[in-house]
């Protein structure tokens, strides 16, 4: 019986996982974008950029997503009225700013400061330099380790619910509470789909992993 | 190059779910787990509040969306203005008419001891001496338990809060609660599902029910929402709304007994008294 409501709200259930994967893609979006502004701030910036940097990334990585939820959709919306969705993009996606920061920071310099050097002395500008040198050596290394915060962020947005967004999680709540039980069975299916869509997104990261690898650079260790 | 593409979906989906949000019709806040009176069923809303706050909202010429959020989250919603009204199963209790403003009361509840059924327990086991109870955190039947129960002297029982009652009742079939305290539609809800609990005792509270507006109603919606109940229970609408969710439910004169702690009762009141 449990089965057939499971069925029956399959359609429902790929609303919220389609609203769900919405909510990742935007907030991944943000913190590619600022990320990377953030990751070069803190490496080629003034000091005060670089202080500001510091500061950004440590506050949004110490605060528990959830409190950065609820505060940006009730603190901010006391000046601001914002919605839900907005609301939960926004706190995600600047919590994933500066974890993705740290990502570009790592692939930024592990690119060899010699590079630098080597363009400048071949007259390009310092950000010429950055930009035809360094970003594009750094960006190609960047699928595996960001792999990890597609995964953490894809489980994170199930906790947007709090604020009204209506998820895969709350439509899997919807389910429990007009049928009264079967929790397990319900949070499984919906386990599932998230598992199903974190290893599909994982394929294709690593599959981009290898497409972009620079020849001779990551399989040192093998050679 | 990729950046700016993104920039640009990013702001496409933002403008675009904050513009199809920003329209003209008052939101409704509903806690939609808390069956017979607000939950959804195939991606629809239903329940005894929901349908009333649609034939009110039609009876009115109102326009109203209902938006779903976590139980604990609607009071303080309310209270900011973030939602217009609040349509479910809402208890009035002094704290509450503090920080919001009731409608007339439309229903009266009371709170059932709820037992797990082949646990053979009876009331004194299960709200005395080691027990321990379940309810919903933030719920009148959580603060009666904490007033009465937990801190009276001698009578030593454990509360535990959980975020709704599905939840609370799952654990004390799991065996780690004795009891778990709901209002009467509640419990009669969770019985009528087959799930395998019993009602030990009832608590009497003619606890009165009542929609919710903003505190000093800014939007002038409780003379219609009073209007629209009082029109609804006259045209027999509310009868068959109750009975179609909770067939076997006494339906109570509109309004119930309005408790005086409420202020708002005191005074003439918008739609009723007029």
């Amino acid at each position: 019986m449990i089965v057939e409501i499971i069925i029956n709200h399959i359609p429902y259930l790929l609303d919220g996982l389609w609203v769900a994967i919405q909510l990742l893609v935007c907030l991944l979006a943000i913190g590619f974008v600022f990320g990377l502004l953030l990751a070069l701030a803190e490496i080629y910036g003034h000091w005060t950029l670089r202080a500001f940097g510091m500061a950004f990334e440590r506050v949004f990585r110490g605060i528990p997503e959830l409190v950065l939820i609820l505060m940006c959709f009730y603190g901010v919306g006391n000046w601001f009225p914002i919605e839900p969705f907005p609301a939960a993009v926004l706190a995600l996606g600047l919590r994933s700013t500066a974890y993705q920061s740290q990502i570009f920071r790592g692939v930024i310099q592990a690119v060899p400061k010699g590079q630098i050097a080597a363009a400048r002395a071949i007259g390009m500008s310092g950000v010429q330099a950055v930009r035809y040198v360094v970003l594009p050596q750094a960006l190609r290394q960047m699928p595996g380790p960001w792999s990890n915060e597609f995964s953490s962020e894809l489980k994170a947005t199930s906790l947007a619910y709090v604020i009204g967004v209506v998820e895969l999680t709350r439509q899997g709540r919807y389910i429990i509470s007009s049928t009264q039980g079967n929790i397990l069975i319900v949070f499984a299916v919906v386990a599932l789909m998230y598992f199903v869509v974190n290893w599909l997104g994982n394929r294709v990261l690593y599959r981009a992993e290898r497409a972009l690898e620079i020849p001779g650079l990551e399989r040192r260790e093998s050679d | 190059m990729m950046p700016r593409y993104l920039i640009a979906a990013v702001t496409a989906g933002l403008v675009s779910t904050s513009m199809a949000q920003a329209q003209d019709a008052y939101v409704a806040g509903v806690e939609a787990s808390f069956p017979p009176w607000a939950y959804v069923e195939e991606g629809e809303f239903k329940g005894i509040a929901i349908d009333a706050m649609r034939a009110i909202a039609e009876d009115q010429g109102l326009d109203v969306e209902f938006r779903d959020m976590p139980w604990p989250s609607l009071v303080p919603a309310l209270a900011q203005g973030r939602i217009d009204l609040l349509v479910t199963g809402l208890n009035v209790t002094p704290e509450r008419a503090e920080v919001l403003d009731f409608s007339i009361p439309w229903w009266e509840n009371d709170d059932e001891i709820l037992v797990a059924s082949d646990s053979g327990k009876n009331m004194i086991d299960v709200l005395c001496c080691g027990a321990t109870i379940g309810a919903q955190g933030g719920a009148t039947q959580y603060q009666w338990l904490e007033e009465n129960l937990v801190n009276r002297e001698g009578v030593d029982v454990t509360l535990r809060g959980y975020e709704d009652y599905v939840v609370a009742i799952e654990d004390m079939l799991a065996g780690r609660t004795d009891a778990v305290v709901t209002s009467t539609d509640t419990a009669e809800e969770f019985i009528s599902n087959g799930r395998p609990v019993t009602i030990v005792g009832t608590i009497q509270q003619n606890q009165p029910q009542a929609l919710a507006v903003q505190e000093g109603d800014p939007n002038e919606l409780l003379a219609s929402l009073n209007r629209g109940i009082l029109n609804i229970y006259a045209s027999g609408q509310w009868e068959e709304i109750v009975h179609e969710y909770s067939p076997q439910a006494s339906i109570r004169a509109i309004p119930t007994a309005m408790p005086d702690y409420v202020d708002s009762y005191q005074e003439p009141i918008p739609g009723y008294s007029e």
